[in-house]
């Protein structure tokens, strides 16, 4: 090997090379193309149509783009929604008037509905002493009240109701305490009042110093009793512009609607305090309000009860079908996508059918060619998923920014996606992949 | 003594065209040496690349049977014949066929690759291989770069690469100039030389006279085999009579 100029003879190496020579024979072999070689053949190829491995790829990175954003928006919204119902708690009932049917979470009522659900009602509730029961809570509700205090005045939900509203919404207090039970029998002008009210009656006041000073709604001034806690705005209404009263006063002070000579009720809440009694307590109250109201079938109720985890249960069911088609869509942009990689894979093993040729001459066993292009589908098709997912990630990312619901990462979602356009490239490149396996080296050398 | 490299029995093939049939062989015999240089010749048609094609293993015989190292290949699926095109034969073609994309020692490593040696082995293999043909310095330019008659080499490097039982060359010099051709046929002598067994198929009677053999081939069947008369009774006592 010292005279690089003079050809070196190839038998002569094989017998008279000295013993430590380098002899490739005496080397292992493993008799097959390793996957790295696979790999970097695959990779030279997508190289050398870069532009266009590029648009094959686009299908793909659509559709895995369109999955992560729709998923991730999907569980945004969705959890946002969930958020809203929990914070009314899961193990509350709550009646209404009017024949059953899907409405928004209590506190919203439907107008048109007679009201046929009265104090009494809630009364005879509060008589049965149920034990699963940890509070009962009749609503009346008034909205857009003026409210004064001094020359300030701001507007406010009014709600009349009994102490337990403390427990059945959680709404507590922060300063003072609920009105008592002996308040609502007397119907003393009594009231309990949201954050909001405070800052905007009274600036600059403590919570707990403006305790005994009283505000003006209809012109009936009431004592303030207690302040509400900084409440979340979940739900509909903002329960920091809330005043609660006693509902006594409130049907003599503000609203009075009777039915049957009582005193109606928008909605009467019942908190059970095992959710796991929550079915047994709604069947019960059902009977019991079916003989209050002296209704037999229950086509003929004028009541309904609303159980939040059911409810919250449905809605929930409603995203998921929701989330589930729109994946679904996304999915079929995949398959598209899928699609383009199989054609831009039929053309490309036209067009290396020469080279087709002469690996098979040189020794590729049909697997090794099946191999080459059927991973170079997979790479196209995983590296456009990846791709996919990063784009996927930023449209969700900014989506969930501007709907303000929660930017939700789903690792499942991009597994999934991930794998799916895995799939994809295995199941659309196995065919052009197998049809280049199959060439026949004669024809395919001869191929022009 | 010399030992048959490779032993053709009654090799027949049929080109099936729609209804027609077409026998581009029609029944050829004869072994091949170890260390023999063969010109296998014949006008345009008369069956040589196809017969090239079966001794390549690129293809089946529809009748015969073909004797490689003492072994019937004649009738093996794609999966077996490609493994021993790739430890027994180096084909070059007329076209060189060199891969577009890759370089020099990549071109001559490919045969190793599908063996499935270490990387440091292939590229030292190829790269003595590319040094054996006068290229050693060129290793990492594209085909593109090269001349018609360096393609050739390169081709002739990427066939020697497994330390074929058998170098085939169907028309290697039909692309190439005079001048260049004859370098190319140097190169088979100098290889034959060394001891490696050589089978090309040539147009022209003047690199046959060359060879110490020639076969020739007319519409499908043996014409002549002119140099190997002498040869003939060793080898039927030693093929037909010893093989399994
Ligand atoms: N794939 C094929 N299909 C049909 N006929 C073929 C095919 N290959 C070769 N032939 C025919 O077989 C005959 C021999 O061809 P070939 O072996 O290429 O001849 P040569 O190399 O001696 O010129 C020719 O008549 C040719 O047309
Ligand atoms: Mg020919």
């Amino acid at each position: 090997m010292s005279d690089m100029s003079k050809p070196i003879p190839l038998n002569t190496m094989k017998t008279e090379a000295p013993d430590n020579a380098f002899r490739f024979e005496d080397e292992p072999r493993s008799g097959r193309l390793g996957f790295l070689e696979i790999l970097k053949i695959a990779w030279r190829s997508i190289r050398a149509n870069m532009l266009r491995s590029i648009l094959t790829a686009l299908g793909v990175i659509i559709g895995v783009a369109a999955v992560v954003a729709l998923v991730s928006v999907g569980n945004g919204v969705r959890q946002n929604v969930t958020n809203r119902f929990s914070s009314f708690g899961t193990n509350l009932l709550t009646i209404q008037s009017g024949q059953s049917g899907f409405g928004g979470p209590p506190g919203l009522v439907r107008g048109g509905a007679t009201q046929t659900l009265t104090l009494a009602d809630a009364e005879a509730l509060r008589d049965l002493k149920d034990t699963r029961i940890e509070g009962i809570a009749p609503a009346s509700q008034s909205n857009g009240q003026q409210v004064k205090a001094g020359s300030n005045n701001t507007t406010a939900t009014v709600i009349g109701s009994w102490p337990d509203y403390e427990v059945v919404q959680n709404a507590e207090v922060q300063a003072g305490t609920y009105f008592t039970t002996d308040d609502v029998d007397k119907r003393r002008r009594v009231a309990v009042i949201g954050n909001d009210i405070v800052t905007e009656l009274f600036p600059e006041a403590e919570a707990s110093s403006v305790l005994g000073q009283s505000v003006k709604i209809s012109n009936v001034s009431y004592d303030i009793v207690g302040v509400l806690k900084e409440q979340a705005t979940a739900g509909f209404n903002d329960p920091n512009t809330n005043i609660i009263i006693p509902i006594s006063t409130f049907s003599q002070r503000l609203e009075r609607s009777e039915y049957k000579g009582e005193p109606t009720v928008r909605t009467i809440t019942v908190k059970v305090a095992d959710a796991r009694d929550v079915s047994a307590v709604e069947a019960d109250l059902t009977t019991l309000m079916a003989n209050l109201h002296e209704k037999t079938s229950s086509d003929d109720y004028d009541f309904n009860i609303r159980n939040q985890a059911s409810q919250l249960e449905s809605v929930t069911a409603v995203f998921s079908t929701l989330t589930l088609f729109l994946g679904a869509i996304a999915g079929i942009s995949l398959l598209v996508g899928g699609i383009g990689i199989m054609n831009i894979m039929l053309v490309s093993v036209t067009e290396r059918t020469r080279e087709i040729g002469v690996r098979k001459a040189l020794g590729a066993k049909p697997r090794d060619i099946l191999s080459q292009f059927l991973l170079e589908a997979i790479v196209l098709s995983c590296a456009g998923g990846l791709i996919g997912i990063g784009i996927g990630m930023v449209i969700a990312y900014f989506s969930t920014s501007a709907l303000s619901v929660p930017f939700v990462v789903s690792i499942p979602s991009m597994v999934l996606a991930f794998a799916f356009s895995a799939a994809v490239g295995i199941f659309f490149g196995f065919y052009p992949a197998r049809r280049a396996a199959k060439l026949d080296p004669v024809d395919s050398l001869r191929y022009e | 003594m010399s030992s048959a490299v490779l032993s053709l029995k009654n090799i027949k093939k049929a080109y099936v065209m729609g209804e027609t049939e077409f026998w581009a062989l029609k029944g050829v015999s004869f072994d091949i040496h170890e260390g023999e240089m063969v010109a296998l010749m014949g006008p345009s048609g008369s069956g040589k690349s196809t017969l090239m094609n079966i001794i390549g293993i690129l293809d089946n015989p529809t009748e015969g049977d073909y004797i490689l190292r003492g072994e019937n290949v004649s009738d093996l699926d794609e999966f077996d014949r490609a493994e021993i095109r790739n430890a027994y034969i180096g084909f070059v073609f007329q076209a060189f066929h060199l891969l577009p994309r890759l370089n020099l020692l990549e071109n001559v490593e490919v045969p190793l690759t599908y063996a499935g040696y270490a990387p440091w082995v292939r590229r030292e293999r190829a790269m003595d291989m590319l040094n054996r043909v006068g290229l050693a310095d060129k290793w990492r330019n594209l085909p593109s770069q090269i001349s018609g008659g360096q393609k050739q080499r390169v081709a002739v490097a990427r066939a020697l690469a497994m330390n074929p039982a058998l170098l085939l060359a169907d028309e290697p010099t039909g692309n190439l100039d005079t001048q260049t051709g004859n370098e190319i046929m140097g190169l088979f002598h100098s290889l034959n030389d060394e001891g490696v067994t050589v089978l090309i198929v040539t147009h022209e009677a003047e690199i046959a006279q060359q060879t110490k053999r020639s076969i020739r081939l007319r519409d499908g069947l043996l014409e002549s085999d002119r140099g190997h008369e002498q040869q003939r009774p060793i080898l039927h006592e030693a093929v037909f009579g010893g093989a399994p």
